[in-house]
């Protein structure tokens, strides 16, 4: 194992976040801060209570998940990519790193920005509603999971565009919808009747729903089913993600 | 930029204790997906301390062979070994001994010249303090240390090549592959980059280099190949190589632009040059210049100078490649 390799791949990943922090950090910051005070407080303040809880409250885990979601993507997604597009992938690919280590360099540049993100965004939780995270452990492990998740399908994504604009598809097309109809921001009980039994058959919701049971300890479903879910969703696209970079599809021509 | 002695004292070039091939191509064969037959069962050796140029023209298969060698190119059939290491199945020593220099600039956008160095040899398992250590002696040796905060971007395109070639050598490789080392840099820097390889070459690291430059090939390199439509057309010693045909080029210089060429000349290998007052032609026999001259003259042309020159590398390419010109 390449391990010097590995380390030095992921530092690479960790000092593009922070040379483009203005672009990557600050923006969701500021805008989950405007979400908690308009939409959450403002609002918020109408809505009688979201699954036992205020909404403001309520809202806080769907915005966290939903900015490590966007995260993990955009920096996986876009550094493949624009390694790519520029041909500097080559430094690597003439370097004696194993697929799994390029997959894991790239993946670990990506979760530390979502975690570092999730947890700054977590701080609203205590700041806003003077309560603390319920099960802070799971919440860890549950925002990793989904990080990983989601930095493997950038990676797939960062392989598969051939420009730019491919990589908005999935996010404007799949996880944004997916990430409003998974309840991200309302519960399944003030979602229209005929969009209920849909949200079961949606991957985020479970995600969603069991980070909020980490943060606040309410759930709609088994936690256990959540983190079953999240796990096998991590699992597969990260298998998918090692599978391509060991064949060189889009890599090694 | 210096001579590279510092840089001998940093860099211990090991040699293998076996005598094995550093570069080992057999059968190579490489089609791309809905292409044609890039490369074409191509197969050579380059021994340990070689300076071994491979020659072709644009599109002959040049860098496809060189991007199955360093493993950014899969191949269909065929194997290719470097110091006896499988480049598919044993890769990450194969690797490990090439330093590659690419045509094109590849330079990771959001690292300083410093660390670009640093960093690919941390890609190769570099510990940092050692990576930092080499990197300080290349940018001096190569005139870049003043540079070494900068962006890649401020760079001209000498200091770029330069560049190009410290991060080929950062994690001292036994093997220099590089890929038209030359292209785009001034007479000047050309020149020193000629002498650092020769040096280079002589202190043991193996040089495998293709160049459009055929004075290029001729000064510096000791083993020639060529390939041509995907095939090696010739594989040699270069003395070997100029010494196989006693053929001699004629350039003829006139006073006055040709615009066409005299009849008599039919069926003779013509390349002209300075807007059509020079022309040259490759494999002349010493018996068929009277022939030549008297042609031109009953064409009206007036001589102005004539020179007999011994076989060079650019005919032997003509000849082999079937081109006009390189």
């Amino acid at each position: 194992m390449n391990t010097t390799g590995l380390a030095t791949l992921a530092r690479r990943e960790i000092r593009r976040t922070f040379q483009i922090i203005n672009q990557v950090i600050w923006p969701p910051i500021i805008s989950t801060l405007l979400y908690v005070l308009i939409i959450g407080f403002s609002v918020g303040g109408r809505i009688e209570s979201a699954s036992g809880v205020p909404y403001v409250v309520f809202l806080i885990p769907g915005l966290v998940a939903l900015t490590v979601i966007e995260a993990s993507f955009a920096e996986s997604s876009a550094s493949l990519f624009q390694h790519r597009f520029m041909n500097s992938i080559q430094e690597l690919l003439v370097a004696p790193l194993s697929a799994v280590e390029l997959v894991l360099g790239f993946i670990t540049g990506s979760v530390v920005r979502a975690l570092l993100l999730g947890h700054l965004l977590m701080l609203f939780l205590p700041i806003f509603t003077g309560r603390w995270p319920v099960h802070p452990l799971l919440c860890i492990v549950l925002m990793t999971l989904i990080a990983v998740f989601f930095s493997a399908v950038g990676l797939i994504m960062g392989l598969w565009a051939e420009k730019w604009d491919h990589i908005a598809i999935p996010q404007t097309f799949i996880f944004t919808p997916l990430i409003w109809l998974g309840g991200a921001f309302t519960p399944l009980t003030l979602l229209p009747e005929a969009a209920r039994p849909l949200a079961f058959a949606n991957p985020l919701f479970y995600l969603l729903d069991g980070f909020r049971f980490a943060l606040l300890g309410v759930a709609e479903v088994s936690p256990w089913l959540s983190i079953t879910v999240t796990t096998t969703f991590a699992v597969a696209t990260l298998s998918v993600a090692l599978q391509l970079f060991q064949r060189g599809w889009k890599l090694r021509v | 930029m210096n001579s590279p002695t510092e840089l001998f004292e940093v860099f211990q070039i090991s040699q293998p204790v076996a005598p094995v091939a550093a570069i080992d191509v057999s059968g190579l064969q490489k089609r791309y997906r809905g292409g044609a037959l890039a490369v074409d069962g191509v197969t050579f050796g380059v021994a340990p301390g070689d300076f071994f140029a491979f020659l072709g023209p644009n599109g002959a298969g040049k860098t496809t062979t060189i991007n199955a060698i360093v493993g950014l190119a899969r191949f269909d059939t065929g194997t290719i070994k470097v110091f006896g290491h499988d480049v598919a199945s044993d890769y990450r020593l194969a690797r490990q001994a090439i330093g590659l220099a690419p045509q094109e600039f590849n330079f990771d956008r959001y690292l300083s010249v410093e660390e670009i160095l640093v960093y690919q040899a941390g890609y190769f398992g570099v510990a940092r303090d050692v990576a930092r250590e080499r990197a300080k002696v290349l940018l001096r040796q190569f005139s870049l240390w003043d540079k070494r905060d900068d962006e890649v971007a401020k760079l001209s395109g000498g200091m770029k090549r330069r560049l190009s070639l410290a991060r080929a050598l950062v994690h001292a490789p036994q093997i220099l592959i590089l890929d038209e080392p030359t292209a785009g840099v001034d007479l000047e820097l050309r020149l020193e980059l000629w002498d650092f390889l020769r040096a280079l070459n002589r202190a043991g690291l193996t040089i495998f280099l293709t160049t459009h430059y055929l004075e290029e090939a001729e000064q510096l390199c000791n083993r020639v190949g060529i390939i041509s439509q995907g095939r090696l057309v010739a594989l040699d010693n270069k003395e070997a190589l100029l010494a196989h045909q006693s053929h001699s080029r004629l350039e003829l210089l006139f006073e006055r632009p040709l615009d066409s060429l005299p009849v008599a000349w039919q069926g003779l290998q013509v390349t002209l040059e300075m807007d059509g007052r020079r022309a040259i032609i490759h494999q002349t026999e010493v018996e068929d210049v009277p022939r030549i001259l008297q042609a031109s003259e009953a064409a009206g042309h007036r001589l102005q100078n004539l020179h007999l020159a011994r076989r060079n590398l650019q005919d032997i390419f003509l000849e082999l490649t079937g081109r006009t010109n390189a």
